[in-house]
């Protein structure tokens, strides 16, 4: 079932419309990318769904029910910018969080306890954020995004601003907490991220959703019918072989008699057409059908579609 | 469980009064107030300095009689000599060394009216009257003499006529100085106000630059942070009055006990107006009074306001002016995106506050007028009018009530509109909103 349910959200504004007919959903247990690129629309949607403002039609559904204010409890949310009141102590600071989701004083205290000694930071409770790192604030505000277990949690670029160890160390975390059945919806600009950690992703460009699914079916989409070839032989040979019905779209040397060659197969051609003409001039090692990244996905979606706007 | 307007109280509460400077201003204000006020208390007493005038009378004039009666403490004392006396003698000569005036009666002072005298150091207004009114007696009386008029016969004619102006209300008291008791009240107001509204200013726009905003917004609703903003900080204005009150209200009392003791002791006071030999022998007039003025701050301060009803009414339109006045600080918060901005935006708004304290103090002149009514009621300016007026004793309770309600009506108004700013505001970076933004982000239904 899913957790989180958007369904045909319309937001305008005076001047134009920041969102228009989103739907998505999310799975238990599943991490969820939203992508586009800046100006797209995701924060909205993302205050829409943290119900800070309203839709102008369309629903949000939570566990099956139309989203409601006491819900913000079962939300966590660790926006792209973000903050925390500098002259406060850490301790305090989390427990008043812990408090504003509702949490009661003794379990909001284990809570804490628990997370702390988990990044083992036990020795932050009495300092200032200002005495911080931004990388050791983001800690703290990572703690409080999750620290009520909630069902579902937004993470608004949750990388940003860590170092690599420490990107690593809340990577696994939310990888930690999906196992445990929470749903995640991740909004970010880094396409390996998502790649190695998104189950499902939406693409949204100019306040329209312009892909929506799992995150190999939206890959494959974007197949080309494109292979790597890596032989051991003339290039110079091998291109020559290709004729019409192939399109050597690059090559690579590897080294004096091996090279690697990205062949698109053109009209309804097969890839063992492409093997038998490719075994006549080379001896083939290796064959690879090639997948798009996320970041061509991204930049194929987002400029096709902006292509096909101007025309 | 505490509800979240409750947390987000109790943390503006504590941050705020956890701090040094709160701490600080809080305990030295009232020290500082409480020494002032003792000063002035002390001076008006020692006002009283005694001059000693020497008067050169080779006519023999008043010597023995000017009359001084019995004053336990008068102004000035009179010494006469008959031969004259050089200014330079005056000077320089040790024997003259402990009077601080010298004055000259010609012999035909009756003819010429001229009398001259000077001064090592600048005389008091009121001791310069005093010498002034007792010499200008006698010599009246002696130019009744000399017009074959009895010395008696003059007395009789001379005698002062005692004004006394009062209230048709038979309980009310006098209100002179309780107005200046206004004036400082209406100060504390618009300090107040001023103060903490400006607190909100800088505490949404903390929170908006330091975007944890975006942290609260998504637990919160924004009017809950609005609100349990405003009165957070106001809860810390109001401790820091209570705590200003108490100390203050303390050190007055303690001076009472140990200072002032004998000025306040009615059976002193008794003596004192008794021993004033005023000639009519009524002590609602005449000499009893003129002991009174002597220490007339003192008196008013401990028996001329009316203080529990101008603290509960500073209360209450410090808490009505706060939350209005709060609300558009919010707004202003809201709608810039940083410290500098802010300085920008406030600007008309400080300046509105302070034309209004302004126009307030003016009021003071003349508190039963038509404008001072008027501003008393408008909810913008009533929370600093209606003090001063209610200490000039010029308001009748309706007038209170219909003053709380439309300050009560334009409260929520405000809060109202605020909050529809806040919303849009605190979540918007990188421009400062125009005012015709923030009209429209009033408009806007969710």
């Amino acid at each position: 079932m899913e957790v989180l349910r958007v369904e045909n959200i319309v937001k305008q504004y005076a001047g134009h419309t920041a969102l228009d007919d989103i739907s998505i959903g999310t799975k238990k247990g599943e991490i969820f990318g939203l992508l586009g690129p800046n100006g797209a629309g995701k924060t909205t949607l993302i205050r829409v769904i943290n119900q800070i403002i309203g839709p102008d039609s369309g629903q949000v559904f939570l566990d099956g029910k139309v989203i409601h204010p006491s819900d913000v409890a079962k939300i966590g949310y660790l926006p792209e910018e973000r903050g925390l009141y500098k002259k406060m102590k850490v301790y305090d600071q989390v427990m008043y969080f812990a408090r504003l989701k509702g949490m009661g004083k003794f379990e909001a205290k284990q809570k804490i306890d628990h997370w702390f000694e988990k990044f083992e930071i036990t020795s932050w409770y009495n300092r200032k954020v200002e005495e911080l790192s931004k990388g050791m604030a983001q800690k703290i505000q990572f703690i409080i995004t999750v620290m009520h277990e909630p069902k579902l949690l937004i993470l608004d670029e949750p990388f940003s601003g860590f170092d690599p160890i420490n990107a690593q160390l809340i990577r696994n975390e939310i990888l930690e907490l999906k196992k445990n059945g929470a749903s995640i919806l991740l909004s970010t600009h880094n396409m390996n991220s998502v790649e190695e950690i998104c189950d499902s992703i939406a693409l949204i460009d100019q306040s329209k959703m312009i892909l929506n699914g799992k995150l190999a079916d939206v890959k494959k989409e974007f197949k080309s019918n494109t292979y790597a070839i890596q032989f051991k032989g003339m290039m110079f040979g091998f291109a020559n072989a290709l004729f019409a019905d192939f399109s050597l779209e690059k090559s690579e040397q590897i080294d004096d008699e091996r090279a690697i060659a990205y062949v698109k197969l053109l009209k309804d051609n097969k890839l063992n057409h492409l093997l038998k003409v490719a075994m006549s001039v080379v001896e083939i090692e290796a064959v690879n059908e090639v997948i798009p990244s996320m970041n061509d996905v991204f930049i194929q979606a987002v400029q096709g579609k902006n292509g096909g706007d101007d025309e | 469980m505490m509800s979240k307007v409750g947390l987000i109280i109790k943390r503006e509460y504590s941050a705020r009064v956890k701090k040094r400077s709160f701490l600080l201003i809080t305990a030295l204000v009232p020290l500082l107030v409480a020494g002032l006020v003792f000063l002035a208390m002390w001076f008006s007493i020692q006002e009283i300095k005694q001059i000693n005038v020497l008067v050169v009378d080779p006519g023999d004039l008043c010597h023995g009689k000017v009359f001084t009666g019995d004053e336990t403490n008068p102004p000035a004392v009179f010494s006469f000599v008959q031969e004259d006396i050089s200014l330079d003698d005056f000077q320089h000569n040790e024997a003259y060394k402990g009077f601080d005036l010298l004055l000259g009666i010609h012999s035909q002072v009756i003819t010429n009216k001229g009398i001259k005298g000077f001064f090592r150091e600048s005389i008091t207004p009121k001791a310069e009257y005093y010498i002034k009114d007792k010499i200008e007696l006698r010599l009246e009386e002696y130019f009744a003499m000399d017009r074959g008029i009895s010395l008696n016969e003059y007395r009789r004619i001379r005698q002062e006529f005692n004004f006394h102006l009062a209230s048709i209300d038979p309980d009310a008291q006098d209100m002179t100085y309780a107005r200046w008791v206004g004036i400082v009240f209406s100060t504390l107001i618009f300090l107040f106000i001023y103060i903490y509204a400006s607190q909100v200013t800088h505490g949404v726009l903390e929170e908006k630059t330091s975007r944890i905003v975006e942290i609260l917004v998504s637990s919160v609703k924004p009017f809950q942070l609005m609100i349990g903003k405003i009165i957070g900080i106001g809860l810390v204005g109001l401790t820091q009055f209570a705590i200003w009150i108490v100390l203050i209200g303390l050190s007055l009392f303690l001076m009472r006990e140990f200072v002032f003791q004998d000025i306040l002791d009615p059976q002193v006071l008794a003596e004192a107006m008794s021993a004033s030999g005023d000639l009519s022998g009524d002590l609602l007039t005449g000499g009893g009074s003129h002991i009174m003025k002597d220490s007339a701050l003192i008196d008013v301060i401990y028996n001329g306001v009316p203080w529990s009803t101008l603290l509960f009414l500073f209360l209450i339109y410090f808490m009505g002016g706060y939350l209005l006045f709060g609300a558009v600080f919010a707004i202003v918060g809201a709608a810039v995106d940083s410290e500098t901005d802010s300085h920008q935006a406030m600007l008309p708004v400080q300046l509105t506050v302070i034309f209004i304290y302004v126009i307030g103090c003016f009021v003071v002149f003349n508190p039963g007028g038509t404008t001072a009514m008027w501003l008393s009621q408008i909810p913008f300016t009533s929370p600093f009018m209606m003090l001063q007026r209610v200490a000039a004793g010029a308001v009748h309770y309706t007038e209170l009530i219909l003053s709380f309600v439309l300050l009560s009506l334009m409260i929520f108004v405000s809060l109202k509109g605020a909050a529809k700013v806040y919303r849009t505001g605190i979540l918007m970076y990188g421009k400062k909103a125009s005012w015709k933004e923030i009209f429209k982000w009033m408009r806007y239904s969710n």
